[in-house]
């Protein structure tokens, strides 16, 4: 249990902080979740609404990096708070390209609705939007709690959207040859199966920024950057 | 692996019955900057003091437990204080010229300790410690001009420069700059950099920025015990004691 800051303003800016997180997760969550719908029940209208969410969503992401920026400046954070403070500018990062990925899918909802690929495909892009849809509810959840073991879950959770993925690329293999006149509808369901695998691989991401936040461990730093170095 | 230059083993210090320092270990490293940080009351300065046998002018002040710099013993009977404090020097939180000129303040160590007795190697020395303190060219034409006749900020690096003047292997440093204004704390925060390449520096601060900008190696001092000591990035981002991390965050401990 983290103990209250003395300046009790500063408990509130970082609560604010973590609520615009959870309002911004909130938001990306019902785009991923309309986007989807729109692939089998198409509605222009809808999809130009699922469109527009990107303006709130940018205006969130602005929103947490001001706050960042302006707590940084007053409080000059350090550890626990210094961490609670930068890791949000790059989860709202992460929440805003999902975001991006679900406007990306339903802009993609015309065609399909045109030219329907096999259901197939279509049950497998649900089951990996189900999925993702889960998985960046439970980052939310995680991350309000600082709960390190949940994200762990959600980290293990990836490699079955992973295998989704494959699996649509494997059968739109298949397909092309047996149809080739579905081909631009079968592209574009590979593009939105990409969207869902990137969204998990975004989730993931933000699960790692959880763990982060508790423990200082940064999970993505694999190499010493002088190893990396050309000229060695 | 580097061999400490101050080495404090079983630390007591009381002030008559009250014990301000429980137990202290701690090894601090060549040209390196050590900060002591922790709440008032916390025993740091006491610890400081300890360095340089300052505690020595409190009558009921009493150090127990092994104190050495370079190996040498320093609470040994046969040792020399005012020679120990010529090895140690120490920089006050407030700037404390003697009322004399600023060419005397700075010579004033090199009598003392009868250093040079050669009026050029004086005024050498004399250059030498203002350059060193950052100080000569502001300083070159008055240096007969008394010492507190210049700003709060060129007074504390007066003081820097006599404690140099000497040579000492070690500089403390109780809050150096609590009584100066930003630039002329920037000032000394970079000298106090320039000068860990030939000086040990002990520094003692109330400001957790000031300790993480010019140190590398911190220790949180609490209730009289030493509760962490590490690396500065480390004590200022993941602190594994949660006292520390209360402490830096300005949590409620």
């Amino acid at each position: 249990m983290e103990h209250e800051h003395i300046v009790k303003k500063f408990d509130k800016n970082l609560e604010k902080i973590k609520a615009t997180i959870v309002e911004m997760g909130g938001l990306v969550g019902l785009q991923v979740n309309d986007a989807t719908a729109v692939l089998s029940s198409y509605d222009k209208a809808e999809v130009d609404r699922i469109t527009a969410y990107d303006r709130i969503i940018n205006g969130l992401n602005k929103d947490i990096h001001d706050r960042a920026e302006i707590l940084i400046v007053r409080r000059q954070p350090m550890a626990l708070d210094l961490r609670q403070t930068l890791a949000p500018i790059n989860i709202s990062g992460e929440l805003e390209r999902i975001g991006d990925h679900a406007k990306s899918t339903a802009k993609r909802a015309h065609i399909i609705h045109n030219a329907p690929p096999e259901d197939a495909t279509l049950d497998m892009i649900g089951q990996m939007s189900t999925k993702v849809q889960a998985m960046l509810a439970d980052v939310i959840i995680a991350y309000a709690n600082a709960d390190i073991d949940l994200a762990a879950k959600i980290r293990a959770q990836d490699k079955d959207v992973d295998m989704l993925y494959k699996q649509v690329v494997k059968t739109v293999i298949e397909t092309l040859t047996k149809t080739p006149d579905k081909a631009e509808s079968l592209i574009h369901i590979t593009l939105i199966a990409r969207n869902f695998e990137r969204i998990g691989d975004h989730v993931c991401n933000v699960a790692r920024y959880v763990h982060q936040i508790v423990t200082g461990e940064d999970l993505k730093a694999s190499a010493d950057p002088s190893e990396l170095r050309l000229d060695k | 692996m580097i061999d400490p230059i101050i080495t404090a083993r079983g630390v007591d210090i009381f002030y008559d019955t009250n014990q301000a320092i429980h137990n202290v270990d701690l090894d601090i490293l060549p040209n390196k900057v050590t900060a002591f940080i922790g709440p008032s009351g916390c025993g740091k300065s006491t610890f400081l003091r300890a360095i340089n046998r300052m505690n020595d002018l409190i009558p009921t002040c009493r150090v127990t437990g092994d104190m050495k710099i370079a190996g040498q013993d320093i609470y040994a009977p046969a040792v020399d204080v005012v020679a120990l404090r010529a090895q140690v020097g120490m920089v006050f939180q407030k700037p404390n010229p003697f009322p004399k000129s600023i060419f005397e303040n700075v010579a004033y160590g090199l009598k003392i300790h009868k250093i040079t007795d050669s009026k050029t190697e004086m005024q050498d020395r004399v250059e030498w410690s203002l350059r060193s303190a950052g100080l000569w060219a502001e300083v070159a034409d008055r240096l007969d001009q008394p010492g507190n006749s210049l700003s709060g900020g060129q007074q504390q690096r007066l003081c820097i420069a006599r404690a140099i003047a000497v040579k000492p292997k070690v500089i403390l440093m109780d809050e150096p700059c609590s009584a100066l204004d930003p630039i002329a704390t920037a000032v000394v925060e970079e000298l106090i950099d320039n000068l860990r390449k030939d000086y040990t520096i002990v520094i003692v601060t109330h400001s957790m920025q000031q300790a993480a900008r010019v140190s590398q190696r911190t220790a949180f001092f609490h209730l009289g015990t030493l509760v962490e000591f590490g690396d500065t990035k480390t004590i200022f981002t993941t602190p594994e004691d949660e006292r520390t991390q209360n402490y830096i965050t300005g949590r409620i401990g």
